[in-house]
């Protein structure tokens, strides 16, 4: 992550403060990406609680991800290039803990990730209802994606419609995470350098 | 003189009449008093006298029983964990006892993003399982290992929608595939000339991972679709998924021995 200095980032903070969400004007950089060893750690607790309680997690056959919530927050904090790298380390941790997936985590969740990181800049990243919004339906991105990665490794999902409805449950789980993250984010640390 | 005349005469009448006096009364009440009071000063005193000079024996027999008590509760902790594991204990010895050779493993995760019912086992290559090896527990069929790592093992539940298992239902001998509905099993592909019952025992077939009679779980429902070649019925699973805490692997040289099914 290139380190900027505090006159860049005053500028880009004032920037963006003073650009209404109908502007299509984007700031040059995010101002305070997340340490790397944050979202690691973030990654490696996700991962652990995912694995140990995941049948415990289920509603109605859908789990929350917290993989795939942490990769979305941290493309959309970093950009595409950042988001398509973690995306790609996350899903392939995924795929190793899930052990007959192949590969399709790690496609699934590198597209996830790089498609966060494109609005990374611009204001969609901004606006809490189109956050929401995104993060349910890069859920379904994500959940598709895996489906055709399975596919194109000649190991289809059996019971398709089993998971879609799984895949619609968790983009509505992910969503209600998302309200809630963003309405009580800044108290437990989730701190969104654009929010209004 | 006088008041020892009546003294006389009182207890003189009492004795004629064989009652206790008047006086006699008197002195006992009041002799009752002083001999209670002074027998209990003097237990008191003697008690005080008794454990003062028995304190030091008592404190060191205090923290002796202290000691034994620690001691005891340590030992009934552990004989309670004993008895709390004595059904676990069993059903692990009866499984290992239904496929000798067996390795006992432990479960300790699930699919990350639970899109398939699996599980993780902590055994894996290093203890001599391979991918395709049968899993059970006591209960009965529990899955198949799809992917095998030194150290660990990843179990397909029988319950998972990709799990196909050959069945029979143990009243009639007939055959079926029991496929995973992502909850239960559904035993399909029976011939429509079979008479399924609800409550009839389903158990493996032979096949590349279970040796044949294994149980799988009863019928619960059968369904009968119009115009269709084959029957299928929902089975309820012999296996509580629930709560899978130890497992046994069949290894390949149990699965590959002859089997008792026809």
């Amino acid at each position: 992550m290139p380190v900027r200095s505090d006159d860049d980032i005053a500028r880009t903070r004032a920037f963006w403060a003073s650009s209404k969400p109908s502007d299509a004007i984007a700031p040059a950089f995010v101002p305070d990406p997340p340490t790397w060893w944050h979202v690691g750690v973030a990654l490696l607790a996700a991962l652990v609680l995912q694995s140990t309680f995941a049948p415990a997690l289920a509603f109605r056959g859908a789990t929350v991800s917290f993989v795939t919530l942490l990769v979305v927050w941290y493309g959309l904090r970093t950009g595409w290039a950042y988001g398509l790298l973690f995306g790609t380390i996350a899903g392939s941790c995924d795929d190793a803990l899930a052990g007959s997936t192949g590969v399709a985590w790690t496609f699934a969740t590198a597209l996830c990730g790089a498609i966060a990181g494109c609005a990374a800049r611009t204001q969609l990243a901004e606006t809490r209802w189109t956050l929401v919004g995104g993060v349910a339906a890069l859920t379904l991105l994500r959940y598709g994606a895996f489906a055709i990665g399975m596919q194109m490794q000649n190991r289809p999902l059996a019971l398709p419609e089993t998971h879609l409805h799984a895949a619609l449950w968790q983009s509505v789980l992910h969503a209600v995470v998302a309200v809630v993250v963003l309405r009580f984010g800044p108290e437990i640390g989730g701190r969104f350098a654009y929010r209004r | 003189m006088i008041v020892a005349a009546l003294i006389a005469l009182v207890q003189l009448d009492a004795a004629k009449s064989g009652k206790p006096s008047i006086i006699a009364v008197a002195v006992a009440s009041t002799a009752y008093a002083f001999q209670t009071a002074a027998a209990a000063v003097s237990a008191a005193a003697r008690n005080t006298g008794a454990a003062v000079v028995s304190t030091p024996r008592l404190f060191s027999e205090n923290a002796a029983l202290r000691e034994k008590l620690q001691t005891l509760r340590g030992e009934n902790a552990r004989l309670n964990e004993a008895l709390s594991r004595a059904p676990e204990a069993r059903a692990i010895a009866r499984a290992e006892a239904a496929a000798p050779g067996g390795v006992t493993a432990t479960t300790i995760g699930y699919d990350p993003e639970d899109v398939s019912r699996q599980i993780t086992l902590d055994r894996g290559s290093r203890d001599g399982i391979a991918a395709g090896d049968g899993v059970t527990n006591a209960d009965g069929v529990v899955g198949r290992v799809t992917a095998v790592t030194p150290l660990e093992s990843t179990v397909l539940l029988v319950t998972d929608g990709a799990s196909k298992v050959p069945a029979v239902v143990q009243r009639g001998r007939w055959w079926g595939i029991a496929t995973g509905t992502n909850g239960s099993i559904r035993l399909e592909y029976v011939s429509q000339d079979a008479k399924l019952r609800v409550g009839d025992v389903v158990v493996t077939g032979s096949g590349r991972s279970f040796r044949a009679g294994l149980p799988l779980g009863t019928i619960a429902r059968v369904d009968h679709p119009e115009g269709s070649l084959y029957q299928s019925a929902l089975v309820a699973p012999a296996v509580s998924f629930g709560r899978i805490a130890r497992v046994v692997v069949a290894p390949r040289a149990l699965r590959d021995a002859p089997s008792v099914e026809p």
